[in-house]
């Protein structure tokens, strides 16, 4: 297919407004696509490669508008191309708008290559070149291509071109419109589609599987060892809902990590994250681990947890440290381990399991991995419920998923099957280490409580609270912490820690203020935890956690 | 096979002309000399190298072909000082290029020569106009023009026996003549063609200022930029396709 034909239809797409009369034209698309129909599945969305494939151009705006700029000419500079976006709104209006090709090629001298009509296969070529590029002088190397594809190009051609190369096609064609017209160009149902959309996450492959082997073909498609898929995900939810819709739940621990999915075929383990980045050499006790452990084939859902060196769980932003690391990695790896908390299984010993209940795929994930596998927990008794919830919250968790037993495995949707409860109202307990004599009516009682958690034998401050007490407490309050006095200063005095408060909150901000580095926003007294010693009063740990899962 | 010693110098005068228009090229390692053809991505702008056997130190070749990834080459070359020999030697089980550098050894993998873009004809072409010219000269044209604009036109006056630059920007202009007193030789035929500045500065950078280049050009035709390496055991031609004059 030629790209110009290609971006006629694109224009066509772009100009149509219903959503219907879209899915028509993607399916004349398609069905006029021959041997580009996995290329087309993609450009129409504006991705030139396969959700799980790790090649990226990786060309931002500045790129694109040089080689615009250059093949404009003369005398355009990117910083033109940049003006014209910022008041035209968008690139493709605005690489349309340049009249390109006045640098002539070689080819038409005579010195071969060349000459040719664009086709939508040698723009994609191309374009697999410039992700290729890589290395020192690599962002002139882009310009380059990039200049030689614009060079060639008409003004409509220029327009989708400039929008697939930097990801935004603007034509009203998501993922939900290539479905429905696989569906309908090659007469496939739907939900096989998109159960294969699933399983591939590879919408040029299933398209092109619909057109040459029918719904027979699709139906068939399965997981592959080595290319991630979409994990399932979770919604907001209370575990009375979950035991009146499903009368047994499965209850696991959540922990405080970063979700995996994990591909071992027996030589190779790969590592993706949620987004199916790569993060196999970020992390490679996790490889060395599966090696180790489990059986392959399989595909393994989890998360990765950072630890202490006393197996006490670490916050959640220490593995988000591992994961984005690309070098130096034992370094780091020597300062935070990570390990691996698998609770799924969509693949083992040959069998697909995204069909199978969780129940299920769960004894295959404990017959699969002999280590490193969360309990679950089937009840039908809201107390067992939260006990387990205050088990995993006393551990140091984030708390607890709640899973309907016998639902399958849908990659990618955040459906009603996987319920992530977390404790209702979050407090802190601080301890209490300095207040500021009142004034006035109340010059003779603490006002303003200065609070802190602990960070070892340490208390670092977080705040101060004044709201949410009554006269009656502060005076209460201001008798037992007037013998806890350590100093005094004008106003101010300090306390030796002896008093622990419950605090509400509305969100802990990162604080330049306090010692901490947090700060509590609007932080409200809620009760004397006449229960807990300073000791047991929240650690920096928590306040860090429960920073980061907000 | 393929085992040849090399002035430091001369490999980096080789490898940076034709760097200037591709990441990657084929080598042809021939019994008499190596020679490098490449275009680059947007087929503007081509190489043709040619470097003797008689530029080595010593030299011995069987008619092979390698890819080189030209950066890393470069980079390697680096490494030695301008007096400096480097050893070149290929392995032919394991493809790769041993380079020796004053005991500094570097195991180079090569590409596979199918996979770099095909080696572009030299154009056939009849251009009206030879300027012989030193290579300080093109540099200050391409520098004072590249002060004021992103194109440079090139030509020849006929009748007044001139070669000339112009460069339009949008508020300033640059104009440059030289007459047959201040060129090495001029065989004048009218001429004029409009080239990008991009292109010629990369190819600026590869001329020596000390080089005798000869320029060929035409009406609306590519230009032909010819000198020699390696004190003249070695050539180096670049082709540049032009842009079309709109005004």
């Amino acid at each position: 297919m030629k790209f110009a034909s290609f971006a006629e239809r694109a224009a066509a797409m772009e100009a149509e407004p219903a959503d219907l009369e879209t899915v028509a034209l993607v399916s004349d698309l398609f069905a006029a696509a021959e041997d580009d129909l996995a290329v087309v599945a993609r450009f129409v969305q504006g991705r030139v490669f396969p959700a799980w494939d790790e090649r990226t151009l990786d060309v931002g705006p500045s790129t694109c508008y040089t080689a615009i700029a250059r093949a404009a000419g003369p005398n355009v500079d990117a910083d033109d191309v940049e003006a014209r976006v910022a008041e035209v709104g968008e690139v493709g209006a605005v690489a349309e708008e340049y009249e390109f090709g006045g640098q002539t090629g070689l080819g038409a001298f005579g010195a071969g290559g060349g000459g040719d009509d664009r086709t939508v296969a040698s723009v994609y070529e191309d374009l697999v070149a410039l992700a290729s590029t890589e290395g020192a002088g690599s962002e002139s190397a882009k310009v380059d291509r990039l200049f030689g594809l614009f060079n060639e190009s008409e003004r409509r051609e220029a327009r989708y071109l400039a929008r697939l190369v930097l990801a935004e096609m603007r034509i009203g064609v998501g993922e939900g419109t290539v479905r429905d017209a696989i569906a309908d160009a090659f007469d496939v149902p739907v939900d096989a589609v998109e159960r294969a959309l699933q399983v591939s996450n590879d919408y040029g492959l299933v398209a092109e599987t619909a057109r040459e082997e029918g719904e027979g073909g699709v139906a068939a498609m399965d997981l592959e060892v080595g290319r991630p898929v979409q994990p399932m995900l979770a919604q907001a939810g209370t575990a009375s809902d979950a035991l009146a819709e499903w009368g047994t739940a499965a209850v696991e621990t959540k922990f405080d990590g970063a979700r995996v999915q994990v591909h071992w075929d027996g030589e190779e383990v790969s590592v993706y994250s949620r987004n199916m980045e790569d993060v196999t050499d970020a992390l490679p006790e996790v490889g060395e681990f599966v090696r180790e452990h489990c059986d392959a084939p399989a595909i393994l859902d989890g998360e990765v947890v950072a630890v202490a060196d006393d197996g006490e769980p670490l916050p959640f932003q220490q593995v988000l440290r591992r994961f984005r690391r690309k070098h130096d990695v034992a370094q780091a790896r020597e300062r935070v381990t990570v390990e691996l908390r698998a609770f799924d299984c969509l693949h083992a010993g040959g069998d697909d399991l995204l069909d199978v209940p969780l129940r299920e795929r769960y004894d295959r994930l404990r017959e699969t991995i002999d280590a490193g596998v969360g309990d679950l927990l089937l009840t039908d008794d809201p107390d067992v419920v939260a006990a387990h919830e205050a088990d995993a919250l006393a551990a140091g968790h984030e708390g607890i998923m709640l899973k309907d037993p016998e639902s399958t495995y849908s990659p990618g949707k955040r459906g009603q099957n996987w319920l992530k409860r977390k404790p209702d109202v979050e407090t802190l307990d601080c301890v209490v280490v300095g207040a500021e004599w009142g004034e006035g009516r109340r010059a003779n009682l603490f006002g303003t409580f200065h609070i802190a958690v602990r960070d070892g034998d340490d208390h670092l401050p977080v705040g101060k609270v004044a709201t949410g007490i009554t006269d009656e407490e502060l005076a209460e309050l201001t008798e037992r912490l007037e013998q806890h006095v350590a100093t005094q200063s004008g106003r101010d005095v300090t306390f030796e820690p002896a008093v622990v408060f419950e605090v509400g909150y509305e969100e802990i901000q990162t604080s330049p203020t306090y010692e901490s580095g947090y700060a509590l926003r609007f932080p409200r007294f809620v009760s004397v935890r006449d229960d807990k010693a300073p000791a047991d009063a929240d650690s920096l740990t928590r306040l860090e956690r429960l920073a980061e899962s907000q | 096979m393929f085992k040849a010693i090399v002035s430091a110098e001369t490999l980096k005068t080789t490898l940076d002309s034709v760097s200037v228009l591709v990441d990657e090229c084929k080598v042809h390692l021939d019994e008499d000399g190596i020679e490098i053809r490449a275009v680059d991505p947007a087929n503007v702008g081509m190489v043709d190298l040619r470097l003797s056997a008689e530029a080595f130190e010593s030299y011995e070749a069987d008619g092979g072909v390698i890819g080189v990834n030209l950066s890393r080459l470069e980079d390697i070359a680096g490494m030695a000082d301008s007096g400096q020999l480097v050893e070149l030697e290929l392995d032919e089980e394991t493809r790769k290029l041993h380079i020796q550098i004053d005991g500094l050894e570097y195991t180079l993998a090569l590409i596979d020569p199918d996979s770099i873009r095909q080696e572009p004809d030299i154009p056939d072409l009849d251009l009206s106009a030879e300027v012989v010219i030193e290579g300080k000269d093109i540099n200050r044209a391409v520098k004072a023009s590249d002060m004021v604009s992103d194109h440079i036109a090139l030509g020849v006056d006929a009748s007044d026996e001139l070669f000339y630059v112009d460069a339009e920007g949008d508020t300033d202009d640059v104009h440059l003549e030289l007459t047959t007193e201040q060129l090495i030789d001029l065989q004048a035929g009218d001429a004029r063609s409009l080239f990008s500045l991009d292109y010629l500065k990369d190819m600026n950078k590869a001329i020596p200022a000390d080089a005798e280049v000869t320029l060929e050009l035409g009406e609306e035709f590519p230009l032909k930029i010819k000198f020699p390496i390696a004190e003249g055991q070695g050539s180096v031609l670049f082709v540049l396709a032009p842009r079309i004059q709109s005004d």
